[in-house]
Order: structure tokens, then C-alpha cells, then sequence
């Protein structure tokens, strides 16, 4: 009999104890059969986040912080339980970060790329990456931070504001009035002097007027002459006449290249003439010498009167011929 | 004359508050000391601890299922429009394990056993059965209180566990059930903030009202003077006394630990 109740309470019991560590394992995802992976990230300060708080990759839940630790050195040591299988980004950073406004944060691991544009952040992340296996990480200003910030920033205007009611006051506005009160006085002398230079200004207008009524004549003129040329440019002579000149110009460009060939050909003429010249001279330098055959018919006289000589004696032969023909000619059929 | 009356009246209670102090000091020394007295208390723990612990378990996830319930509705309806409705879940988990489940459990042992314990032990004292253990030779402290006192002291926190279970399994099946809360949802709230501190605060407190309520059963009881009307005061002062003892007790863990563990 004994037995049976100590049977129960130890039923009861044992029970109890098991239910409650099942679902205390299961609530906080702990890791019994060791098959999850762990990555741990350093930061300089991991703001509220706390044991328990969601590890995100690419928005999606991947795993849980299940260790906070200070480092000998002054940092802060984040140890994350992945499931198996999350596949990490490139070159990857942790970012904490608030992810509601009810005090809930998580983890996000991203990579190095896409982290915000924020020196601070940049900073953070500089000072804690080391060469080794950890995991660089930052962690954004929270809510209260930023709230902290905006009350300092409305501080700053109210103290703005105060120090503009503290400068405008009772003396200030008396300043400000007579320096209204002196504007006025200014405006009446100016008005007194307007007054008093409105015959000047007639006469200056008149003269004014004058000269406008000469320019507009010009204006007219002009106008008259632009018309005329705008009429030429209309009916298309401008355009013959600068088609003639475009035409002439080639011409005479064509011109200028033919005389300037010919003066390079008269050019060679002029030296072949040169050339002529000299050996002509040389040649009736050499006749007038009386060198050559040329040279002993021009100086020497006995050719000529040779030639006369057989010239009469031809003369002679062939009136002798004429007159006896038979003597020096025969002619034979057979 | 009046004055040395009033005197006289201030010194009485004085002297009859420190009295009570020093019995109860006293009491509790004997139960301390009695507990050497292993062949005598150990062969009723079991007993004890099945009677208080073991039929008491219903009563404790009973009051805990329909607290769950309500639990659930009312941070709803709080929430509404305001806070994340998986934050349900999270205010659940705290509330009950933290608060409700030990002490609306306690309160209710405080009923059930203070009161059980007060008449069983004060019937014994009238019919004059304790006087007979200890002319037998047996240790009324050895036989008779610490083997209650040393099961409230365990069984307690077997009923509270099974209460927070309860509890929590119970707003949660309301949330999904009743409200527009998803099962996920839930969950995520109860582990958003979960730390396994909020179950031995839990379990630690309810251990502490455990033994008051056993310790406060057993003085009332052997105090119990009269015969059937005494037995009846008995019982009553038992379970008046066991709840205001809870109350304080749970006022205390909050100051002393509870606040320490936030700092």
C-alpha cells in the first residue's frame, strides 16, 4: 500500500518535470542534437539587444542570438545559432537593429555592400573587423536614441527662440521704431526733391523725346533697307549674285592654275633659251673666227667666188645642152 | 487610573505580540529540528505529498486553463489597435508563469490544504491524538509537520508547473481559437521575451508559499482549542492566514529578487 501513493507522486512528479524542460527547450529553440551552426559577430555595443532575439537573413528568419558576452578587449561577443542549411551572404556583416517599435530587436546579417550610407555605422564596422573568423558588426541608434536626438535638436530651437525673445526686446522695438520713424523722414526729402527737379526732368524728357523721335526715323531707315535686302534674299538674286561670284572665283582659280603652270613651263623655256643663246653665241663666236665649215664660208672668200665660178660655168652647160641636146644625152630602144 | 490601564493594555498586546513571535520562531525551530527525525517523517511523505500535491493538481490547472483564457482575451482587448496582437502571447507567458500560476494556484492550496491540514491536525489535538503520539514517543513536529511541510515545500511547485503549462497551452488555444491570432503568431510572442528565470521565479515563489501554507496549516492545527469550534477557527485562521502569507511573501520575492533580476 505504501507503495502506490510514493508510485504516483514520482509519476506526478517525474511528469511535471518533464513537460516543463520540454517546453522550456522548445520555447527558447535550444540546439539538443547539436545541428544547428553557429556564427559570432564583435561589436562595440549590442544596444538593447539580448539573448533570444531574432537572427534575419535577407528579411527572413533564420536563427536566434543565444549568447552576449564581453570580450577581454571591450567588445561584445554575439554568438548566433543559424538553422542548418542558412546560407550566409558574401562578405557578410551583422547589423542590430530595431525591428518594431515595442523594444524588439534583431539581428540582421547582410552583406558588406549594402549596409546604410552612415559614417557611423561605417565606423563601427571598421573598428571591430579584424582579420579572423568573427564577424564585423554595427548596431544602429534606437528609437529612444532618435528621440533623444529630436528633443536636443527642439532644445536647441527653443533655446534659438529664447535668445531671439532675449534680443528683441523693449529697447529693440524702440530702435526698430525710430529707425521706421527715420525711413519716413527720408521718403518726405525725396519727395521734396522730386519735387523740385520736375521742370529738369521736363526738359530732359523733352530732349529725350526728341532723340527717341530721331531714332525711330533710323529704326525706320534700317527697317526699310533690311526690307529691301530681306526682299533680295527673298527673290533669290542675292543668291545668283553670290552664285555668279562662287562661279567667277572658281574661274579664276582655275586661271590662276593654268598661269601659274605656264609660267612653270615658261620657266624651263626661258632656261632652254638660256642654254640656246649661249651656244649660239659660242657658235657664231666660233663662225666669225672663221672655225669650222660655216666659219670658212662666212670669212673666207675664195668659196664664193668658186661657187659664182661654177655657177656661170652651169650656166653655160646647160645653155650648151639646150642647144645640142644629142651631145650629152642618147637614147636606145635596142 | 486610566492611564496606567492603557498601560497596562499596550503592554499585554506588546507582550503577548512578541509572544506570539517567539512561539512561532519557536515552531518553526521544533519543525527544523524534527526533520533529523528521518524514520519518522519518511514514511509519511509520500502519503503527504500524493494528498497534497498529486489531488491537488486538478484544482491547479483547472483555475489555470480558465485564467489562460481570460488572460488571452484581455490583452487583446487591450491591444486592439494599439500593440502587435503577437504580443499576446509574450503578456500571457509573463503574466502566468511570473504571477497568476504560483499565486492564484497558492491561493487556492491555501484553501484546500491550510484548511485540510488546520482540521485534520486540530481534530487531532481535541480528541487529544496527538497527546497519545507523543506519549507513544513520537515526535508530533516529526510525524505530523514535516512531512506536510516538505511536501508543500515540493509538491507546490509540481502544481504550479503543471499550472503555467496549462496556462499558457490554454491562452494559447484561446488566441487562436477566439481572437485573430495565429498559432505563429503566438509563439513568436511567447519566445520574444522568454528567459528561463521567469520559470524559477515562478517555481522558486510558489515552493516558498508551499511551506508557509503547510507550516501556517500545521501551527493552526495543533493549536486548535475546544473541541469542534476550535477545530472550525482553526481551519479558518489557517486559510486566512496561509493567503495573507502568500500575498506578503509574493510582495517580498518581487522586492528583493524579481527587482534585483530588472536592475
Amino acid at each position: 500500500m505504501r507503495r502506490r501513493p510514493d508510485f504516483i507522486v514520482g509519476m506526478v512528479v517525474l511528469a511535471t518535470i518533464v513537460a516543463l524542460l520540454g517546453s522550456i527547450i522548445w520555447v527558447r529553440q535550444t540546439d539538443v542534437s547539436r545541428r544547428r551552426q553557429h556564427v559570432t559577430a564583435r561589436f562595440q555595443d549590442v544596444g538593447n539587444a539580448r539573448v533570444g532575439n531574432a537572427a534575419v537573413i535577407r528579411g527572413v528568419r533564420a536563427g536566434r542570438i543565444d549568447r552576449i558576452e564581453l570580450d577581454d578587449d571591450g567588445s561584445v561577443m554575439v554568438r548566433m545559432s543559424l538553422e542548418k542549411g542558412a546560407v550566409l551572404p558574401a562578405d557578410p556583416v551583422v547589423v542590430l537593429n530595431e525591428s518594431s517599435l515595442f523594444g524588439e530587436w534583431q539581428a540582421t546579417i547582410t552583406e558588406r555592400a549594402a549596409l546604410p550610407r552612415d559614417e557611423a555605422i561605417q565606423e563601427q564596422i571598421e573598428i571591430v573587423d579584424r582579420e579572423d573568423d568573427l564577424l564585423p558588426g554595427a548596431t544602429l541608434p534606437d528609437i529612444a536614441k532618435l528621440t533623444a536626438v529630436a528633443g536636443q535638436i527642439a532644445g536647441d530651437v527653443a533655446a534659438v527662440a529664447g535668445r531671439v525673445d532675449v534680443a528683441f526686446d523693449d529697447a529693440a522695438a524702440k530702435e526698430l521704431r525710430a529707425s521706421i520713424q527715420n525711413f519716413s523722414a527720408l521718403s518726405a526729402t525725396l519727395a521734396g526733391a522730386v519735387r523740385d527737379h520736375t521742370g529738369d526732368l521736363d526738359t530732359l524728357s523733352a530732349g529725350l523725346r526728341d532723340a527717341v523721335r530721331t531714332l525711330n526715323r533710323a529704326a525706320r531707315s534700317t527697317e526699310l533697307i533690311v526690307g529691301r535686302v530681306d526682299s533680295s534674299i527673298a527673290s533669290g538674286e542675292l543668291r545668283q549674285i553670290m552664285k555668279d561670284l562662287s562661279d567667277a572665283a572658281a574661274d579664276l582659280k582655275r586661271t590662276t592654275a593654268t598661269v601659274s603652270g605656264m609660267a612653270t613651263r615658261l620657266s624651263g623655256s626661258q632656261g632652254h633659251l638660256d642654254r640656246f643663246l649661249v651656244s649660239g653665241d659660242s657658235v657664231l663666236t666660233k663662225i666669225n673666227g672663221g672655225q669650222g665649215t660655216l666659219g670658212r664660208l662666212v670669212t673666207d672668200s675664195s668659196l664664193y667666188v668658186g661657187s659664182d665660178s661654177l655657177v656661170a660655168q652651169l650656166r653655160s652647160l646647160i645653155v650648151e645642152m639646150r642647144a645640142n641636146p644629142k651631145k650629152f644625152l642618147s637614147i636606145r630602144l635596142f | 487610573m486610566t492611564t496606567t490601564t492603557a498601560i497596562e493594555t499596550l503592554g499585554v498586546r506588546v507582550r503577548h505580540g512578541v509572544e506570539r513571535v517567539g512561539d512561532a520562531t519557536h515552531y518553526v525551530g521544533d519543525v527544523t529540528r524534527a526533520v533529523r527525525d528521518l524514520r519518522t517523517w519518511l514514511p509519511e511523505a509520500a502519503l503527504q505529498a500524493r494528498r497534497l500535491g498529486v489531488d491537488s493538481m486538478p484544482i491547479g490547472m483547472f483555475i489555470a486553463l480558465f485564467t489562460g483564457v481570460v488572460l488571452a482575451l484581455l490583452a487583446s482587448y487591450s491591444f486592439t489597435n494599439a500593440v502587435p496582437l503577437y504580443f499576446v502571447g509574450t503578456l500571457v507567458q509573463k503574466t502566468i508563469t511570473l504571477e497568476l500560476a504560483p499565486v492564484l494556484t497558492g491561493l487556492a492550496l491555501a484553501g484546500r490544504v491550510g484548511a485540510n491540514i488546520a482540521a485534520e491536525l486540530g481534530t487531532m489535538r481535541v480528541t487529544e491524538q496527538i497527546d497519545a503520539l507523543e506519549t507513544l514517543g513520537y515526535d508530533p513536529f516529526a510525524f505530523l509537520c514535516v512531512p506536510r511541510v516538505l511536501a508543500g515545500a515540493v509538491m507546490f511547485p509540481v502544481v504550479v508547473a503543471a499550472a503555467m503549462l496549462t496556462g499558457v497551452t490554454a491562452g494559447w488555444g484561446a488566441s487562436v481559437a477566439l481572437l485573430d491570432v495565429s498559432s505563429s503568431e503566438f509563439v513568436k510572442g511567447v519566445r520574444l521575451f522568454f528567459d528561463t528565470f521567469d520559470i524559477r521565479y515562478g517555481l522558486v515563489k510558489a515552493a516558498s508559499f508551499g511551506v508557509a501554507v503547510t507550516l501556517i496549516g500545521c501551527r493552526m492545527g495543533l493549536r486548535a482549542r475546544g473541541g469542534a469550534h476550535g477545530v472550525g477557527a482553526a481551519a479558518t485562521s489557517a486559510v486566512v492566514y496561509g493567503a495573507v502569507a502568500i500575498l506578503v511573501l509574493d510582495a517580498i520575492w518581487a522586492v528583493v529578487w524579481l527587482l534585483g533580476h530588472a536592475r
